[in-house]
């Protein structure tokens, strides 16, 4: 086990940021933290690291456990946090070059990996700039490059992609997962649903402090009763026949707005088919037709009532 | 040593703001020693004040007394006529009349309290010299008729001769200015505090406001780095501004004035600057400490250095500073660098009771140094990062 927490409770007087929080991650994995904001990710990672003092639990960092001055397990642990943590005095490379030197001595060695920190995040054209002179997503960038030059075994990343246009963030993705192929376990917090979807092999979803669903991708999913939704563009259709879709088996739900027929079904069946039986027998019209499998914005709405993204 | 190597960086980055205050000193220094090169008090030499001495009697005292004034004075033969010597007066010819009544010898020697008559110019500096040369003279001659009862008049006028004449040792170090009174040098050490304060507090307050942002300070506290060891690497930095910044600022005194670095006042100018860089190094390290973002900081550091430098004499002499406002200003470092600077400066002798009073505000600046040090200590206790 690389990160082991135990009923990690966390409070801000009144405001319970971390209600009895327990995580297993195991060595290999990209782990990822998913939660609206104000959910306690932050605090989560602030705790498991002791830069903040909890009230209740047990954290252990590969097998030990972890306190203020356990600088030996500091040594394997990459952080990239969500407030960029940067020297505005310093240029790129010397900031990097600079967080890399805070765990490599040798300078020959500094020297390589900073120079590939640099290329990973993109940021060559940019290695003289101060971060005063960066864009949003090229600090965000420069962030990430200053938490996994010196290659870690753990990789803790606390919303790393914050306005960081989609292509970067695609590169950055990518990036993390060859740092993964590459030996190093993540730990990846975000409010986006997409990019833990996308790379993460394992998830949990926290709200107000506490864990409310954990699993792999595809076990999430099957934990909620919805299936495919699908939507129409239907011109014309009447009352009566919406009702009688209604009636259709495996359909749970049948909506008509702005000449769209969304129709959300139970899992499992080929309600697709059923659809479009339907929509021809009754001569209905219809235009483009799209089938889309729930999103975990789905698993979160169906468990807590709301979105995911406000 | 990371942390040390960013710290030197981060000054580097700092040097234009401090320098301007470098060269601002500079400039104000170089006008001061431009005007200030003393003249008067290397040519010694006295102007003589033109006086008319109008005898009722003659005496072997009364002549040994005109013997000695000439000395000092020029002294003008006038014929004893009320209108030519008012005449005389009146064109300058003299600016001093002195009269000698009849009986005033006699009077002298019996311990009588008769006067001479004077008729002055008003404000005439050198008429000073002349009431000083008469009242010296005369007044020794009623000691010397007081202790000596029965002295005749030719013995007491030879020992007033041997006593006036040339200048005994005593006379001698009254007179006896110190290399570095008013020198450039004073004035430069004294000015330096401005500058010192201002370069410190720039250098030293800015790299700990920046190393105390609380997610630079999060993000150093993830490394395996101890904390003791990032905050010792800080202050070796800061120390090493410090004395930098000392050093720069002496080398140039040195272009500047080297003739001041041969006298041993020199040395205590340069213990006592050190010093007050050791207690403004611990104060901006505290400032430092309670400062939340370098916005303020130039205001914070002007409110710091010109304030304590006004009410300290740094620009006006403590002497034309009411006590109110020194008593305030001596709750300020800046307050007892500058006493101890201006004493240094007037020394001519080294022995304890001329140093006394300098090494006492010299341990007062240590004094100050250990307690900002203190406070910076406690403060960081306080501010826990884990419970922010
Ligand atoms: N220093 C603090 N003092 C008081 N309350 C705090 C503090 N820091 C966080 N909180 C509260 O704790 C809760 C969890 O905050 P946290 O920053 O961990 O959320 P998050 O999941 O990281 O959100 P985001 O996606 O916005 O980063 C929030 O309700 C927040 O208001
Ligand atoms: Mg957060």
């Amino acid at each position: 086990m690389i990160i082991h927490v135990k009923n990690l409770v966390k409070r801000y007087g009144d405001l319970v940021a971390l209600d009895h929080l327990s995580l297993d991650i195991k060595e290999g994995e990209i782990f990822g933290l998913l939660g609206p904001n104000g959910s306690g990710k932050s605090t989560a990672i602030n705790c498991i690291l002791s830069l903040l003092n909890y009230d209740k639990g047990d954290v252990e960092i590969f097998g030990k456990k972890m306190t203020p001055d356990a600088y030996d397990l500091k040594r394997d642990i990459g952080i990239v946090m969500q407030n960029v943590a940067v020297f505005d005095e310093l240029t790129v490379y010397e900031n990097i070059d600079y967080f890399c030197g805070l765990y490599v001595r040798d300078r020959a060695e500094r020297k390589r990996l900073v120079e590939e920190a640099v290329a990973f995040v993109e940021l060559d054209q940019f290695r003289k700039f101060y971060p005063k002179k960066l864009s949003g997503g090229l600090l965000r960038r420069l962030n990430i490059a200053c938490g996994i030059a010196h290659k870690p075994k753990l990789i803790i990343l606390d919303e790393p992609t914050v306005a960081v246009d989609p292509q970067s963030r695609n590169k950055i993705l990518e990036g993390i997962e060859r740092l993964n192929a590459q030996g190093a376990t993540i730990v990846y917090t975000s409010h986006y649903m997409e990019e833990v979807e996308q790379i993460c092999s394992r998830i949990v979803i926290m709200d107000k402090g506490r864990i409310i669903a954990s699993g792999t991708q595809e076990e999430l999913k099957a934990m909620i009763t919805l299936g495919e939704k699908i939507t129409v563009e239907a011109f014309s259709i009447e009352e009566e026949q919406l009702h009688q879709l209604r009636e259709l088996t495996g359909i749970v739900s049948v909506d008509h707005m702005d000449n769209r027929l969304v129709i959300k079904s139970d899992k499992g069946n080929n309600n697709l088919e059923t659809v479009l039986e339907f929509l021809k027998s009754h001569q209905i019209g219809f235009g483009r037709i799209y089938s889309e499998m729930p999103t975990l914005n789905d698993v979160f709405l169906e468990i807590t009532g709301k979105q995911l993204r406000d | 040593m990371p942390v040390f190597k960013l710290s030197l960086k981060i000054f580097r980055k700092n040097w234009v703001a401090v320098s301007i205050y470098i060269f601002i000193f500079l400039g104000i220094a170089i006008a001061i020693s431009a005007n200030s090169v003393p003249e008067k008090s290397i040519g010694f030499s006295q102007e003589k004040a033109k006086v008319a001495l109008i005898s009722e009697e003659k005496t072997p005292l009364t002549d040994g007394f005109q013997k000695e004034l000439s000395k000092s004075a020029v002294l003008i033969k006038l014929p004893d006529q009320t209108e030519k010597l008012q005449d005389a007066l009146f064109f300058r010819k003299v600016t001093y009349i002195l009269r000698i009544p009849k009986g005033f010898t006699q009077s002298v020697l019996s311990g009588g309290s008769m006067q001479m008559k004077k008729t002055v110019v008003p404000n005439s500096v050198d008429n000073a010299y002349v009431d000083l040369s008469v009242d010296q003279y005369w007044n020794l001659a009623r000691i010397y008729a007081k202790h000596e009862p029965g002295i005749s008049q030719q013995q007491l006028v030879n020992q007033l001769k041997t006593n006036l004449s040339g200048s005994t040792p005593v006379t001698i170090k009254a007179h006896e200015q110190a290399k570095t009174a008013n020198s450039f040098s004073m004035y430069y050490f004294n000015f330096l505090a401005y500058t010192l304060s201002a370069a410190l507090i720039m250098g030293v307050s800015t790299l700990m406001v920046v190393m105390n942002k609380r997610d630079i300070k999060r993000r150093n506290f993830c490394s395996p780095l101890r904390a003791s060891s990032i905050n010792g690497q800080l202050i070796l930095a800061n120390l090493l501004f410090a004395l930098s910044a000392w050093a720069i600022l002496i080398l140039f005194c040195f272009i500047l004035d080297s003739k001041s670095f041969g006298t041993q006042n020199m040395v205590y100018f340069l213990i006592n600057s050190l010093l007050f860089t050791g207690s403004m190094t611990s104060l901006s390290y505290l400032i430092g400490n309670l400062m939340k973002n370098l916005n303020a900081m130039s205001a914070v550091c002007n409110v710091l250095t010109l304030g304590p430098c006004f009410i300290s004499g740094v620009f006006v002499p403590q002497e034309f500073l009411n006590d109110t406002v020194l008593k305030i200003a001596s709750f300020t470092p800046t307050y007892w660098y500058v006493q101890a600077n201006t004493r240094i400066a007037k020394l001519t002798q080294f022995g304890w009771p001329e140093l006394s009073p300098i090494i006492q505000s010299m341990a007062l600046l240590l004094a100050f140094g250990a307690a900002f040090i203190t406070v910076s200590l406690v403060v960081g206790k306080r501010k826990n990062l884990m419970n922010e």
